[in-house]
């Protein structure tokens, strides 16, 4: 899974430049890729909501308290990053470095996940749900009348203009990468952002330039997957095991003698640690927030689908879920990659305009494909709750009888021989 | 000591039945909304998420029909009549799709955890949703901004501001909106206890094994509970749309959504009654609130604000809301 995710941005822009062209169509390869591959500054959100997905499963997947509420950690996050970065944090210099940024509103997260964790397990089931459900809508309502965030603070915030991009890295380090000639400007300090990002050319000697966009993407990849061990870590602990027994029969954990409250409010408590660390990180790249990309319902949701489709309980699979949510969204988005925009630009006018009466192929594809991919992601989600409950990774981990790490190489040994 | 009185307006006199009237619509709107969602709920111990998306196509189908059929040459008579004509057609199409669903998708998940309910319901709410905004394109409307013209099928003296006892307010809609929730609420009462379904559903909810031993296809009554609460939740959609205060927006999903659930969650899952009065507690805050934000605190958010929060505090004081049973639902 690692090596994937490092090779990527490389392989998309090798792909992509294919001009290799299909028989029969006159269609460069690269061109018809470039409508299915999710491109480098999707995989950066794939990066920032999985882990925020992540988090979710930890607690949901885990102990099953199903927090419907789970968006509030991540637009605690978000909102922190973007406030102190504008100088608006008594106490906080808006130079403060973008990691200690990210920890402390982890922290902030973590705090406000104990509070509200402390009040909400006394509940269980869909009165739990409810009642998270209900702090974070307070929480939004709050946020987006808050005149303090911003001027309008129904739209969002953003950083100050005038403040360069947001570092991941530590200023301070010894400087024994950064001697390298020519290679990458300052590695203790690579600044994130599309736009604001740091490029790099010709890393190490090797020819390969680095977009912004691609270096943010390893930026922020190195953060994912800190925090993903940290919390598989966590999982393979006693602790874990200790959250899988309340998942399974909490009455039983509790008689063998765990105060599983505890337990409960601990999980909570990290999870909102590392929705914070993402909703962080989707502020420092976007340089901006709005209470409906943070604080929303269907935020929650978006980790819900990545859950359920990735599979529930396992930590990876909201990964891959959310992986699979961006790819369908890419393909059906209304920018100008996808699918609709390449069926208008190559399909003949003659096809195009064919269709009973008024209502036309072209229409069809402007009503049905065009950034409609809620509709078909709803399906699939529908179709994963009713066939397929354990998801990809938990499905694909039953058929294999061990994670996919352990038992690929068992596998692949018994073909080859 | 007049000359303070004078200052602020001379509101404040008034401000107790301005409240109330306010107060009395809003709860009878709030108690139409949470109704399906509570009767569901009760019996099945099925939290419906598109509980709201109902509420929407609701709003939408049946002010569609209000706009097709009345003209403006339409008697003010006749436009009542239309409005039920409407009520009930949406009803009967919504109880449908609720049977249906209930059919399709919900049954076959009975057995598995509660939670595995509110995740599939959930994901009706995003295809419902991106269905309506296909539809509302395909029509021609802006899925994102209000489509109001059902308000203009309502007879006259709806629109128009009357003068009683010092207050300048829509006297006869909110009048009208409170007897629509009577009638809605005498008509579940009834639902519930003079008719055999209403039986299998109390039964049902004290103690679904015992009330299948009995005989009864607890099943079918869990078809027919939730197609009814479809078609509740469709009917509270029609009734919004004569309401200049809202209008059909695919995001009325959402709004209609939350509060359903603050209300039914106040009055304790399972409980009608715990609904009812609820939803006049409700809308009691929530005129009370909106009365302060104008008058007194700025901030914008306040009603939506406190109504969180008293459902938070009601969580917290009384886990299964006011009038709750410990346990409730089952299969």
């Amino acid at each position: 899974m690692v090596a994937l995710l490092v090779a990527y941005p490389l392989v998309y822009q090798f792909l992509v430049g294919l001009s290799v062209v299909l028989p029969g169509t006159g269609i460069p390869l690269g061109q018809l890729l470039n409508v299915f591959l999710p491109r480098v500054t999707t995989m950066v959100a794939v990066l920032y909501i999985g882990l925020f997905a992540m988090s979710f499963d930890f607690v949901s997947g885990y102990t099953g308290y199903l927090s419907f509420g789970h968006a509030m950690f991540y637009g605690i996050g978000a909102y922190f990053v973007v406030l102190a970065g504008s100088g608006k944090v008594p106490g906080l210099a808006a130079e403060t470095p973008f990691l200690l940024l990210l920890l402390v509103g982890a922290v902030l997260a973590f705090i406000v996940a104990l509070a509200v964790g402390a009040v909400s397990f006394r509940l269980t089931g869909v009165y739990f749900a409810m009642v998270t459900l209900g702090f974070a809508e307070v929480a939004r309502v709050f946020i987006q009348n808050w005149d303090y965030v911003g001027s309008n603070p129904r739209d969002g915030a953003s950083v100050a203009a005038g403040r360069e991009g947001f570092a991941v890295g530590y200023p301070g380090l010894p400087d024994f990468l950064g001697g390298l000639p020519g290679v990458i400007a300052d590695p203790r300090q690579v600044r994130l952002g599309r736009l604001t990002g740091d490029s790099f050319e010709n890393v190490l000697g090797l020819g390969i330039d680095l977009e912004p966009a691609f270096v943010s993407y390893y930026a922020i990849g190195v953060v994912v997957l800190v925090c993903y061990l940290a919390m598989q870590r966590v999982i393979h602990s006693p602790f874990g095991r200790v959250m899988v027994a309340i998942r399974e029969n909490e009455e039983r954990a509790e008689a063998v003698g765990y105060d599983t409250f505890w337990y409960k409010l601990g999980a909570f408590g990290l999870s909102g640690f590392f929705a914070a660390v993402g909703g962080g990180l989707f502020a420092g790249y976007r340089r901006s927030v709005a209470p409906s990309n943070t604080f929303d319902l269907f935020v929650t949701a978006d980790a819900l689908l990545a859950s359920i489709i990735g599979g529930f309980g396992t930590l990876a699979g909201p990964l891959y879920g959310h992986l699979f949510h961006e790819t369908t969204a890419g393909v059906l988005s209304t920018e100008s990659h996808g699918l609709a925009r390449f069926l208008r630009d190559e399909l003949p006018a003659s096809v195009l305009s064919a269709g009973v009466g008024d209502f036309t192929l072209l229409r069809f594809v402007n009503v049905f494909v065009d950034g409609r991919a809620d509709l078909y992601l709803g399906v699939v989600f529908i179709l994963f709750v009713l066939f397929v409950p354990r998801g990809i990774l938990g499905t694909l981990r039953a058929r294999l009888g061990g994670t996919v790490a352990e038992k690929l190489p068992e596998r692949l040994d018994r073909y080859r021989r | 000591m007049t000359a303070a009185v004078a200052a602020v307006d001379a509101v404040p006199l008034f401000a107790p039945v301005d409240i109330g009237i306010r107060a009395v619509s809003k709860a009878a709107l709030y108690i139409v909304i949470a109704s399906g969602l509570s009767l569901i709920f009760g019996l099945m111990g099925v939290l419906n998420f598109a509980h709201g998306s109902l509420t929407m196509i609701g709003a939408y189908l049946g002010g569609a029909i209000m706009v097709a059929a009345v003209s403006s040459g339409t008697s003010g008579i006749a436009r009542f009549a239309l409005f039920f004509v409407a009520v009930a057609a949406v009803f009967a199409v919504l109880t449908a799709f609720g049977a249906g669903v209930e059919l399709a998708l919900i049954r076959p998940i009975y057995d598995r955890e509660p939670l595995f309910q509110i995740l599939l319901t959930f994901g009706l709410v995003l295809v419902l949703d991106e269905a309506a905004r296909i539809v509302v394109t395909l029509a021609g409307l802006q899925p994102q901004t209000t489509w109001q013209d059902a308000v203009g099928t309502a007879p006259a003296f709806f629109a128009r501001r009357y003068e009683i006892l010092g207050v300048n307010t829509r006297w006869a809609l909110f009048a009208f909106e409170a007897l629509v929730g009577l009638l809605l609420v005498v008509g579940v009462f009834l639902f519930l206890n003079r008719t055999r379904y209403g039986l299998y559903i109390r039964a049902g909810s004290e103690d679904p094994e015992m009330t299948q031993a009995l005989g009864i296809d607890i099943r079918r009554a869990f078809t027919v509970v939730f197609g009814v609460g479809a078609g509740l939740a469709g009917m509270a959609g029609v009734l919004l749309m004569w309401d200049p205060r809202f209008g059909a927006t695919v995001p009325l999903s959402v709004e209609t959504l939350l509060i359903a659930f603050i209300v039914v969650i106040i009055g304790g899952l399972g409980s009608f009654k715990g609904t009812v009065v609820a939803g006049m507690l409700v809308g009691l805050v929530d005129a009370l609130m909106s009365w302060l934000f104008i008058n007194v605190v700025d901030f914008p958010g306040l009603p939506e604000l406190v109504l969180f929060a008293v459902l938070v505090t009601v969580l917290i004081v009384r886990p299964t809301g006011l009038f709750g049973v410990e346990e409730v639902g089952g299969h």
